[in-house]
This record gives structure tokens, C-alpha cells and sequence, in this order.
């Protein structure tokens, strides 16, 4: 674990300034043999390093109290008494063993003082790398859940794609499979190419939806096909112009973005208008953006309260997409509404 | 002879059903329509038996004309639609007639004999043949608020909320608003039933806007002078004071 070395570089480190500070402290003291300041140091590292292993090993036990941290403290706290009297008995025991057998004599304290001064520093200093081991951890906890929220957010946002992803609007169809239905009656080619274009229309849509990214001229190609049906329904209602330039024609977009604006202009102009319906389509890159307005006349943006679930749809699909890079908006323009969006060129 | 009127802004769709309405015997096309501004000018002119109502039309949809008819004058009404879930359900609850896009000649005719039997019962009852299909037009459409009101030779359609005030005189209403007045061949309380929420009637034969009300002031025997906030002048009779100020929030 990532936390556990950095956990023991600390510790290193702490225990290497102790072992130095000792040796400043007797530097020059005759009295003093060299290896002295080693042992001392050494067997507090030696009895400390002992129980950090005990407590590391019980890692996981301590964990589930990180959202309290009162808890955790409180349950490593109560472990004091014994860590200081096993300490206190491990470190002089190793000194006084070592002092016995050199020539040397090992002088310290009464044991009273001894025992409240190792006492008093056990606590500070264990307080101090509780501290410090309980930041480590609720660091990793934190990045541990972080990371866990980040593929559950990625997923979301996949499934959250295939909801969003459009499809043909049962309005749309049942009202197509009606034109034909009537057709039929007086034109049985125009109804036969009305079924034929829808069987079209279909089979790419189908397709569409089974991938995740398509070229402006696919999706361009399901707009005709969408609107050659929509003129045969609205023969003298409903004029359109394409303007498209052949640079952008290759540039990659989310299949049947476009589909849901191009039904919207038809919905809001072109049905609900008496007076015929110019429809223009134009699309163009500009810099690293792809630019693509649907413009329909006759048709105003405060008739429409609840512009439509189709809309919502688009703007959620980009923002999951793009996460901002990209734009749809709705505007009046010239007696008439334009949805022009906004797609950087290179997704990623 | 049973007189029906066609409506559906598709012209091969009004083709086909003028077809195989001709095929019957007792039904005879009195026109058609394209539109619901036209239809509704159409049903007052001609006062069809029937109507074949299309519901998604531009100006004015199918619902929208139907909200617009007076019950007690009504003829039967066939709403005929594509793809309309919401409508569809209140239909159903309400056993209003109606044809789904596309159709077939033997769907055709079976709304064609319910649409008989249906016309037989309320010749036979007295009653109103298109009353369901009116109301529960009105209650798809509340909240739209739009009322149709003649404009010299035209239909012409007006927001209900510019409306100020109502007033009943013989077989008409009297529609007030800022710039005009308009006279409507409908009962107040037929109207009244259309608009809804927004409108509360003062007196018998007056109703007014509440968000158009500036000021009250009483007068005897707890009438009161109602006064608009376009500085008509209306009376209101004790019998209505306590719906209005209930309304009112008093």
C-alpha cells in the first residue's frame, strides 16, 4: 500500500533525527562511549518500530472506525498502558543486557522518574504518529473513494447515454404510416416510394443507434431521408435548403443529434403553421468547431412553454459527451426559430 | 341523411375518408376543412350532424376547436389521431369516439356504427350528442386558455387572460378586453365552464377576471361595486360576495 510507505519513509526519517539529535546532545562528553547514543535510540526504535508493526497489522480493525475519528483515537489510546509498560521492560532490558556485557555500567534515573518520564514522551510522541497515520489513511480512504465515485459517474454516464440516445419519435412514425395508408387510396407508386424511404429510414436509424459515433454525412443523409418523408406529408407546406460545406462533411458527431432538431423545426414550423415553411440546414467548420443551424420560418420560441422532451434530450447527451465543450441554443431569427449548435471538431 | 363535416390538414388523408364516407348510404360530406380555425367557423356555418376531427392541425388543434363548442348545440364529435397517449387515455375513461391513424375500412365502420346508435340514443333522449367529447376536450386543453371570438366576417382566436370581463345578454356573452368587445353565441356558463379557474361570476349574468379586479367597495345590503383595473364599474350582488372573496383570499 501506497500509505504504508509513505508511512515508513516518515518513520525512517523520525528515527534517524532522533538517533542524530542523541548524538549531538553527547558529543564531546567523555564520559560517554560512542556507541552509546546508538544503543539508547536504537532500542526505542527497536520497541517503538514493534508495536507500529502490531498496530499496522490490525490496519483493516482500526479502518472501519475512520469516520469517527473520537473512535478511532479513543480504541488506539486504551492500547497506552501496555504499549508503555512492555516498552519501558523491552528498552531497559536491551540496555542494561548490552551494558552487561561490555565493561561499562549503565546509569539512569530512579525507576519512578524513569517511569513517568518514558510514560509521559510515549504518549506525546504516539499521539503525534496517530496523528500522522490517521491522516495517511483517511487520505487513502479518500482517494480510494474518489476513484470508486469516478468509474461509478463514468457508468452512469454511459447508461445515462443510452437512454438520452435518440430515436425516432413514435408521432412521427405513426403519422408517416398514415400519409401512406391515405396515399395509397389515389397513388399507389408515391405511397409504395413514402413506404420506401420509411423502410430507409428505419434501417439507418437502427443502425445509428447501435453505434457510438458517426460522420456528419451519415447523419446528414437519415435528415434527407427524414425530410423527403415529412415533404411527401406536407407537399406545398414545407420548403427546404441544404447548405453544407464539403470540409465538414467528415466530421465525426453523436449518431441522430441532428434528427430530433430537424423533427423539431417540422413540429413547430411546419405543423403548426398555415402558410408555407422554408427550412434551411446548414452546416460548416469554423476553426476546431463545427457549426450546424436548423432554421425554420413562421414559428416563434415564447409559443413553445415545454420545448420539447427531444431538446432536453440533446443538450444532456452533449453536456455527457462534451462536459461543456459543446453548445445548443435556441434563438428567433428572422420571423422564424434557429437551433444552432456547436460541436468541437476533435472529441476526446 | 346524416351531414358530416371532414377535417384534417393532410389533403390525402381527407381524400381517403371523404372515399368511404361516400361509400355509406345515410352520410353525406358537407365539407371539408384544413385547419382548426376553419373547422370551427366550418361547424358554426354549416351545423354538421357529425365531425371528423383531426387532433394534431396547425392554428388551432382538433381538442382546442372541440373546447370551444357550446355542449347543448354541439354535433357528435370523431376525433381522429396519429399518436396522442394523453388524449387517447382521457377518450378511453370517457368513451369518447375516436379513430387511430391509420385506419382501415372495417375500423372505419365500426366507428361509423357506434356513431349511429350513438346519434339514434340522443335524438331518442333529447340529450346532446357531443357533450362527453366537449368536456373532455376542455379538460385536455384547460390549461391553453385561448378562446375563439368572431372578428367580422373571421374567427379569430384571443388569449383568455386578456379578457377582462363577461356579461350575459339574451343568447349572448359580451366579451370585454382592453382594446375590444366581442359578442359570442354562448350561454355564461358554458363560457365560464370553458375558461376555468381564472374567471368568477359577480352577478347572474356578469363574470370578471380576477387579476383584473382593482378594488371593491360596498354598498348597501352587502352588494358591492366591483372596480376593474381598466375602470369598468361592475355591480356584484351579495349572492355571489362570498365566492369572490373566497377566491380573492379574504
Amino acid at each position: 500500500m501506497k500509505g504504508n510507505r509513505a508511512l515508513l519513509a516518515l518513520w525512517a526519517l523520525f528515527w534517524l533525527l532522533m538517533i542524530a539529535v542523541e548524538i549531538q546532545d553527547n558529543y564531546g562528553d567523555r564520559g560517554i562511549q560512542w556507541w552509546e547514543p546508538y544503543l539508547w535510540e536504537g532500542s526505542s526504535c527497536f520497541a517503538a518500530t514493534l508495536w507500529l508493526l502490531v498496530e499496522r497489522r490490525a490496519a483493516d480493525h482500526w479502518n472501519q472506525y475512520l469516520a469517527q475519528p473520537w473512535q478511532w483515537f479513543a480504541r488506539h489510546l486504551a492500547w497506552m498502558p501496555i504499549v508503555i509498560v512492555t516498552f519501558i521492560a523491552a528498552i531497559y532490558g536491551i540496555r542494561h543486557g548490552i551494558y552487561a556485557l561490555t565493561t561499562e555500567t549503565y546509569e539512569h534515573e530512579p525507576w519512578s522518574f524513569i517511569f513517568m518520564y518514558e510514560s509521559i514522551k510515549l504518549v506525546l510522541f504516539a499521539g503525534l504518529w496517530l496523528g500522522i497515520i490517521f491522516g495517511l489513511e483517511s487520505f487513502a480512504r479518500w482517494r480510494h473513494e474518489r476513484e470508486q465515485l469516478l468509474t461509478l459517474q463514468k457508468h452512469l454516464a454511459e447508461s445515462q447515454l443510452a437512454q438520452l440516445r435518440a430515436q425516432l419519435q413514435p408521432h412521427f412514425l405513426f403519422n408517416a404510416l398514415n400519409t401512406i395508408s391515405s396515399l395509397m387510396q389515389v397513388d399507389v407508386e408515391r405511397a409504395d416510394r413514402l413506404l420506401t424511404r420509411l423502410a430507409d429510414l428505419l434501417r439507418s436509424s437502427l443502425q445509428a443507434s447501435s453505434r457510438n459515433t458517426t460522420s456528419l454525412r451519415e447523419e446528414l443523409k437519415l435528415l434527407e431521408l427524414y425530410a423527403q418523408i415529412m415533404q411527401e406529408r406536407f407537399t406545398d407546406h414545407v420548403t427546404l435548403n441544404w447548405k453544407i460545406a464539403e470540409d465538414a462533411l467528415d466530421t465525426p458527431i453523436p449518431p441522430m443529434l441532428l434528427q430530433p432538431l430537424l423533427e423539431n423545426a417540422f413540429k413547430h414550423g411546419v405543423e403548426r403553421s398555415r402558410r408555407p415553411v422554408n427550412i434551411q440546414v446548414t452546416a460548416e467548420k469554423h476553426g476546431d468547431e463545427l457549426r450546424v443551424t436548423i432554421f425554420n420560418s413562421d414559428s416563434t420560441l415564447s409559443a413553445e412553454p415545454s420545448s420539447g422532451i427531444g431538446l432536453r434530450n440533446c443538450r444532456e447527451r452533449l453536456e455527457v459527451l462534451y462536459r461543456g465543450r459543446a453548445s445548443l441554443r435556441l434563438e428567433p431569427h428572422d420571423s422564424g426559430v434557429a437551433a444552432r449548435l456547436a460541436l468541437p471538431v476533435n472529441p476526446s | 341523411m346524416i351531414r358530416v363535416l371532414v377535417v384534417d390538414d393532410e389533403t390525402p388523408a381527407r381524400d381517403k375518408l371523404r372515399r368511404w364516407l361516400a361509400e355509406q348510404a345515410d352520410l353525406s360530406v358537407v365539407g371539408e376543412c384544413a385547419d382548426g380555425l376553419e373547422a370551427a367557423a366550418s361547424i358554426a356555418s354549416l351545423q354538421p350532424d357529425a365531425v371528423f376531427l383531426d387532433i394534431q392541425m396547425p392554428g388551432l388543434s382538433g381538442l382546442e376547436v372541440a373546447a370551444q363548442l357550446e355542449p347543448a348545440h354541439a354535433p357528435l364529435i370523431v376525433f381522429v389521431t396519429a399518436f396522442d397517449e394523453h388524449a387517447i387515455k382521457a377518450f378511453d375513461l370517457n368513451a369518447v369516439d375516436y379513430l387511430l391513424k391509420p385506419y382501415d375500412k372495417d375500423r372505419l365502420i365500426k366507428t361509423l356504427e357506434r356513431l349511429r346508435s350513438r346519434r339514434g340514443n340522443a335524438v331518442a333522449g333529447g340529450a346532446s350528442p357531443g357533450d362527453v367529447a366537449i368536456r373532455t376536450a376542455r379538460a385536455q386543453t384547460g390549461a391553453s386558455g385561448r378562446l375563439l371570438v368572431p372578428q367580422g366576417e373571421q374567427l379569430q382566436l384571443i388569449d383568455a387572460s386578456s379578457v377582462h370581463w363577461l356579461e350575459a345578454d339574451d343568447n349572448y356573452v359580451h366579451v370585454h378586453t382592453a382594446q375590444a368587445r366581442y359578442m359570442l353565441r354562448r350561454t355564461l356558463s358554458d363560457l365560464l365552464e370553458q375558461l376555468g379557474e381564472r374567471f368568477v361570476r359577480i352577478h347572474k349574468s356578469v363574470a370578471v377576471n380576477l387579476s383584473e379586479v382593482k378594488s371593491l367597495s360596498p354598498l348597501f345590503k352587502g352588494d358591492h361595486e366591483v372596480h376593474m383595473r381598466g375602470g369598468a364599474v361592475l355591480r356584484m350582488s351579495r349572492r355571489y360576495k362570498d365566492e369572490l372573496f373566497g377566491r380573492m383570499g379574504r
